[in-house]
This record gives structure tokens, C-alpha cells and sequence, in this order.
């Protein structure tokens, strides 16, 4: 067991948008958070990794049995989680690699060597054909859709945390970003690192095969299988499925 | 100073300030707002100008600044006097002048008349006034037209003794298209007690030349105030990259003016300050079009900590008839304490057409989407904080084009910041605190 979250409620301002969610990721699993707009699935990432805007009001998240509900982000990222983000903050003045290095520093007790950082950061980058000249730009700034999640991804490549959550990271790429980007997740997950894929679309999918898929609406996951579901929801749609809930939730 | 035919002229000029002094109140600056600089807590009559003999050796507040750059020409000015002045043999058999305006007043009487304050006037006020009239030492600069130098000439004012009354002078003409790059630097030792630096700062860049200009202005934590005039004409196809640092200081009020003068000048002026502990810093620019077919760009950044003030206006004034003229001003100041305060106001006279002009200021606080973003990857908090406000300052350093000098900047900047610290993790975390606060209530309310 890595991650485990119990029966997580969470509010942000006056309103409670999670409703009590479970869900457990194993470090050789991949899973995928399915949902609609609104649904509850970033809030879901954001909590994970410790935003302050968003209040656990009941629950627990677990990493390696120890609780994290309570903890600074950077406790977590230092535990082992990591976040993929959506909206990726741009950091003016802060290069890419020199936000890398002082990244991958905040794990270690020493400080990674030069030349071996720069070998590491160059084959990272090649795996996930980034220019040369892109480690020299500073951090999200200017950045097109395509090249902020590739450069959250990089960011993932470097740390290699045990548990990533990448939130949306397939919305706004074309299906040749969208390829090397799953490349990137496919070569990187495995024994090692579980993977929570959160995405409206089963897109990304198609590149990324989940181990498990969960289905969120309204707050709650309401639906869970393995890739099949996935498949399933392609055909069917949102709005089936919530029917579906209703109808049993009625019966 | 022996009276000579050759300085008369200037002993005329030097009687009219004085009579332009004696007229003049000392002022207090109102901004609209809260703001007013005012000088009622200097002591101004226990101020007097202090002599000092030549140095050997550079004083240490000066040689840590300097560090191992490699200069093309030094003048240090202590107190009223010049204690230091060094030009490369090089740069002295190609004509460059770098001496002391006194000695350049002997020297170079025709040269130094044909340009002294020809943009400054000893009718601005009491202190512009007691400039003009009382200034000793001071800096002249000469680069004759043509030349490409390599090393950076160097100015240094130093006040190193409580009661100093510093009047200081600087005057730099660069030929047409030559290319050089001039930094003065104005420092203070840690004194106990008062002292006062009032200084002129006059630059002719001629038809042609390209001048990059660096004022480092670090007072530090001494009781010393610095109310000064730089003013900077840029004359035809020039271009003048100008970057003024402050980093420390009393009380620093001053007036930065560059003015593209002729079809076809170009200026870029990118500034920064940092105040911490009581410091006020009051700064006003001006980027003034005198010509059509001009262009500007100016960028100012500003971070407060302590219960310091500081308050930046910056003017974009285009002339009648400066048509075709494109240009810019942005200015952003950040927060770093509860307890500072300040403002930052772009402003605009427009008297002609057919020109572009775009101002926008910002007075905010860290944003804590990028202190989470940055948290998420381990850093902790504390680090986000330093790296992001480096960060934000480090579009201004990158202008300096400068090793030696964006060193200092950016280790003077880490130095604040890391004395600050504390003060800055509270400020944010009450931030973060302040939001959650009210659902805190709510829970318990909800429970009983």
C-alpha cells in the first residue's frame, strides 16, 4: 500500500466539494480518476498534495501508513508524492534547470553533483524530446499549453517520486504532445512509481493503460473497475452513468 | 580651490546657487495619498563637509563592494574630498578623462564648461541648489567620440563618518559612437548617526553612442540620507541602458530623469529597490520625449520589508510634435511585511499624437499559487519564498549586463532577504491563516 485515502471530505471557502472519497494506489499501480467538469477531481489532486486553499474537514490520506492530511506540501513531495499540475504556477526569473536542481537538492542530503545533475537532466529531457534551450527559460513563463505539461513531466522524470497524481495533464495537446507525454508517464511507471491519472477524457488512455479506472461524480467516486470501465464510459457518457447511479440509488 | 581666469565661470554659477540656496525653504514632498517625505528629523546644521587626505589603500566598504572587477578607471570620493583616482594607461593615452570634477575644472576648463548642468539647473529646489553651490571632489568623465571600451569606469561616493555633509558632482559626456559602460556606486559604513550625500548626476550620451549606466546605491544601516538629481540626455541614434539599485539608505529621495533627446534615441531604464527596517525611499522618474521617432522602456521592481516606506512614481511625458514616438513604463512593488507600506504610480502626459505610450503599476504580495507550486516539489516554504522574490528582482539584474555588479546585487538581495526572514514566513503564513480562519469558527460553531 502507498497511497490511501479514507473517507476524505474536503470544503473549500464555505462549500464541500469532496464527499467522503476512498481510494488506494499502489506503488506498481496505475489508476485513472474519471469525472466531468466540476466533479471534484482536482480538488482530489490539490488536497493530495497539501493546498492550503482546500480543508480536510474528515478523513485521512495515508502515505506508507503514515498520515499526511495534516502536513506542508513539501513534506509530501519529500515523503514521495508528487503533483502534475493542470494550471502550473509560472515562477519569473527561475530557470528550468536551476528550479530542477534546487528541487531534486530538497531530497537529498547532499547536494546532487553538477555534471552528474546536468547528465541526468539531459537524458530526461531527450526521453521526453525537450530543446536544449529549454532548460535555460525560466520556469512556465511564456510556456505554450504543450510545453507546461511537458515540463511537468520533466519535473516528475527528475524527482521520481513513488506516487504521481497528474492533474489533466492530457487537456490542450495536440495528439503529438499527448504521445510523447505518454511515452514519458509509460517509461517511468512501473514497479517503482504508481500512477493517478486524473482526465475527463479516456484520451489519454489509449496511450497510458490503466490498471484500475474510478469514476467521480458530484464528489464521490460512483463507479469502479478496471479498463474496461473505461471503455465503457467512452461509449455510454457522463450522463448514462449518473443515470445509472440515480436509478440505483432510487432502487 | 585657487581662483584662476579658467574657473571664474564657474565661481559665478557656484554664487548664483548659493544665492538660489539662501532663497529656498526646505521643502516636504507630498505625493497624493499618504505620502510626504519630510526632512524635519535631519539635523542639517550639525552637518559639515569632512576633508580627508589621499588613500593607499581602498576603505573596506569600498574594496568588499568592488570586489576583483576589473575597472577601466576608479574615482572615490570620501567625505568632500577625492582620496582615490586611477585611469588605465590605456584608456588615457585613447583620451579618456576620468578625474575629479575639481581637478577637471583646472584642467579641461573649455571642456567642462561646454557641458556642466547643462540639464540641471540650481533653480530646483533648496537641495539641487546647495549642490550646485557647495559640491567638492566630484567626478567628470570624458570619453572622446569613437571609442570602444572594454572595462567599466567607476565612480564611488563614500560616507564613512557620522556628521558628513557629502555635495557631490558627477558630469559624463561619451562621444558619438562610442560604447562604454559607467557605474557609480554610493556607499555608506555602518555609522551611528546622521549624514547627508546631495548629489547632481549629469550624462550626455552623443549622437551614436551606446552607454550602459549603473547607479548601486547601499547607505547602509546608518542614519544616512541621499536627495539627489540624475539627469540623462541621449542624443541622436543613441542608446542608454540605464540601471539604478537601491539597496539601502535612511532616507533617499531622488529624481531620476532621462530624457531622449534627438530622432532616433533609445533608452531602456530598469530599476529596483529593496527597504527593510525603517528606511523611506521616495523616488520619482521621468521618461521625457523630447523628439519624434523615440523609444523608451521602463521597468521598476521594488520590494518592502520592516516598517519601511517606499514610494515609486514614474512619468512618461511626450512633447508636442514628438510624434512616432513608442514607449513603455511598468512598475510592480511587493510587500514583504505587514507593517511596510508604499505605492507605486505610473503616470502619463501625452501632448502630441500618433504615438504609443502604455503604463501599469501593481502594489501586491507573493502569490501563494506559485508558494504552493513550488512547496509541492519539496522546497520548503521559507526557500519558495527567498527564490521567488530573487526571481521577481531578477529581470532587473539580468539588465545590469554586469558579473561583478549582478553579484553584488543579487548577495545584497539574499543578504536582506535571509535577515528578513522570519518576519516574511510570519507575514505569508498569517495570510494563509487569515483565510482559513473564518471556516475554523464556522467548524466549532457547527459542533457545539
Amino acid at each position: 500500500m502507498t497511497l490511501e485515502i479514507q473517507n476524505l471530505h474536503v470544503r473549500i471557502e464555505e462549500r464541500e466539494i469532496l464527499h467522503g472519497v476512498n481510494l488506494k494506489v499502489d506503488k506498481d499501480q496505475t489508476h485513472a480518476l474519471m469525472g466531468p467538469n466540476g466533479s471534484g477531481k482536482s480538488t482530489l489532486a490539490n488536497t493530495i498534495m497539501g493546498n492550503p486553499n482546500y480543508e480536510v474537514t474528515e478523513g485521512k490520506i495515508l502515505f506508507n501508513g503514515e498520515d499526511l492530511t495534516e502536513a506542508d506540501p513539501d513534506e509530501r513531495a519529500r515523503a514521495g508524492l508528487f503533483l502534475a499540475f493542470q494550471y502550473p504556477a509560472t515562477i519569473p526569473g527561475v530557470s528550468v534547470a536551476n528550479f530542477l536542481r534546487l528541487a531534486v537538492n530538497a531530497r537529498r542530503e547532499e547536494p546532487i553533483k553538477v555534471k552528474e545533475f546536468g547528465k541526468v537532466l539531459r537524458e530526461n529531457m531527450d526521453l521526453l524530446r525537450i530543446d536544449k534551450a529549454f532548460s535555460s527559460r525560466y520556469l512556465n513563463e511564456g510556456f505554450s499549453g504543450g510545453e507546461k505539461k511537458r515540463a511537468e513531466i520533466l519535473q516528475l522524470a527528475m524527482l521520481k517520486p513513488e506516487v504521481a497524481v497528474l492533474d489533466e495533464t492530457d487537456s490542450g495537446l495536440d495528439v503529438d504532445a499527448l504521445r510523447i507525454v505518454s511515452d514519458g508517464v509509460n517509461a517511468l511507471r512501473g514497479p517503482t512509481m504508481g500512477v493517478l491519472i486524473i482526465t475527463h477524457y479516456t484520451r489519454i488512455l489509449n496511450y497510458v493503460s490503466p490498471d484500475f479506472v474510478h469514476i467521480m461524480l458530484d464528489g464521490r467516486i460512483v463507479r469502479e473497475g478496471t479498463a474496461e470501465l473505461a471503455d465503457e464510459l467512452e461509449e455510454k457518457g457522463y450522463d448514462f452513468i449518473r443515470a445509472e447511479v440515480e436509478a440505483s440509488n432510487a432502487g | 580651490m585657487p581662483a584662476s581666469a579658467a574657473t571664474t565661470w564657474l565661481d559665478e554659477r557656484r554664487e548664483q546657487a548659493v544665492a538660489a540656496y539662501e532663497r529656498e525653504e526646505v521643502p516636504t514632498w507630498r505625493r497624493s495619498g499618504f505620502w510626504t517625505t519630510s526632512l524635519r528629523k535631519l539635523d542639517l546644521d550639525a552637518l559639515e563637509p569632512r576633508r580627508y587626505e589621499p588613500l593607499d589603500q581602498l576603505p573596506p566598504v569600498v574594496a568588499d563592494a568592488l570586489g576583483e572587477d576589473d575597472l577601466g578607471a576608479l574615482v572615490v570620493q570620501r567625505g568632500a574630498s577625492t582620496v582615490h583616482a586611477y585611469v588605465d594607461p590605456d584608456l588615457a593615452r585613447q583620451g579618456v578623462i576620468v578625474t575629479s570634477l575639481e581637478l577637471a575644472v583646472e584642467e579641461y576648463p573649455e571642456l567642462v564648461r561646454e557641458w556642466y548642468m547643462r540639464r540641471l539647473s540650481h533653480e530646483e529646489g533648496k537641495f539641487p541648489a546647495a549642490t550646485a553651490a557647495f559640491w567638492t571632489g566630484g567626478v567628470f568623465i570624458h570619453v572622446p567620440r569613437g571609442l570602444k571600451l572594454d572595462k567599466p569606469i567607476q565612480s564611488v561616493y563614500l560616507i564613512d563618518e557620522p556628521g558628513t555633509a557629502q555635495y557631490a558632482h558627477t558630469l559624463a559626456v561619451v562621444g558619438e559612437t562610442s560604447e562604454c559602460s559607467i557605474r557609480e556606486y554610493c556607499l555608506g559604513a555602518p555609522i551611528e548617526g546622521q549624514a547627508l550625500h546631495a548629489g547632481a548626476f549629469e550624462l550626455y550620451a552623443q549622437a551614436g553612442a551606446n552607454v550602459q549606466l549603473a547607479h548601486f546605491h547601499d547607505w547602509g544601516p546608518g542614519q544616512i540620507h541621499d536627495i539627489s538629481t540624475k539627469r540623462v540626455e541621449i542624443g541622436r541614434d543613441a542608446h542608454v541602458g540605464w540601471v539604478p539599485v537601491h539597496l539601502g539608505g535612511r532616507l533617499i529621495k531622488q529624481t531620476l530623469d532621462i530624457i531622449t533627446a534627438e530622432q532616433g534615441s533609445d533608452m531602456r531604464h530598469t530599476g529596483l529597490y529593496f527597504t527593510e527596517r525603517d528606511e523611506h525611499l521616495d523616488l520619482f522618474t521621468s521618461d521625457k520625449h523630447e523628439r519624434g521617432h523615440t523609444t523608451g522602456d521602463t521597468v521598476w521592481k521594488g520590494a518592502l520589508t520592516g516598517n519601511s516606506r517606499a514610494s515609486y512614481e514614474g512619468l512618461i511625458h511626450i512633447v508636442k510634435d514628438a510624434q512616432e514616438t513608442h514607449t513603455y513604463l511598468q512598475t510592480h512593488q511587493m510587500l514583504l511585511s505587514q507593517d511596510a507600506k508604499g505605492d507605486a504610480i505610473p503616470s502619463l502626459i501625452v501632448q502630441t499624437d500618433n504615438v504609443s505610450a502604455s503604463h501599469g503599476g501593481t502594489v501586491g504580495e507573493l502569490d501563494e499559487e506559485q508558494i504552493f507550486y513550488m512547496t509541492s516539489r519539496g522546497l520548503p516554504r521559507s526557500e519558495a519564498v527567498r527564490i521567488l522574490v530573487e526571481g521577481y528582482f531578477e529581470e532587473v539584474v539580468q539588465r545590469l549586463n554586469d558579473e561583478g555588479l549582478q553579484g553584488l546585487v543579487r548577495r545584497r538581495i539574499a543578504e536582506k532577504l535571509l535577515a528578513a526572514q522570519d518576519q516574511v514566513n510570519r507575514f505569508i503564513g498569517e495570510r494563509v491563516g487569515a483565510r482559513r480562519m473564518p471556516e475554523a469558527a464556522e467548524k466549532e460553531g457547527a459542533a457545539a
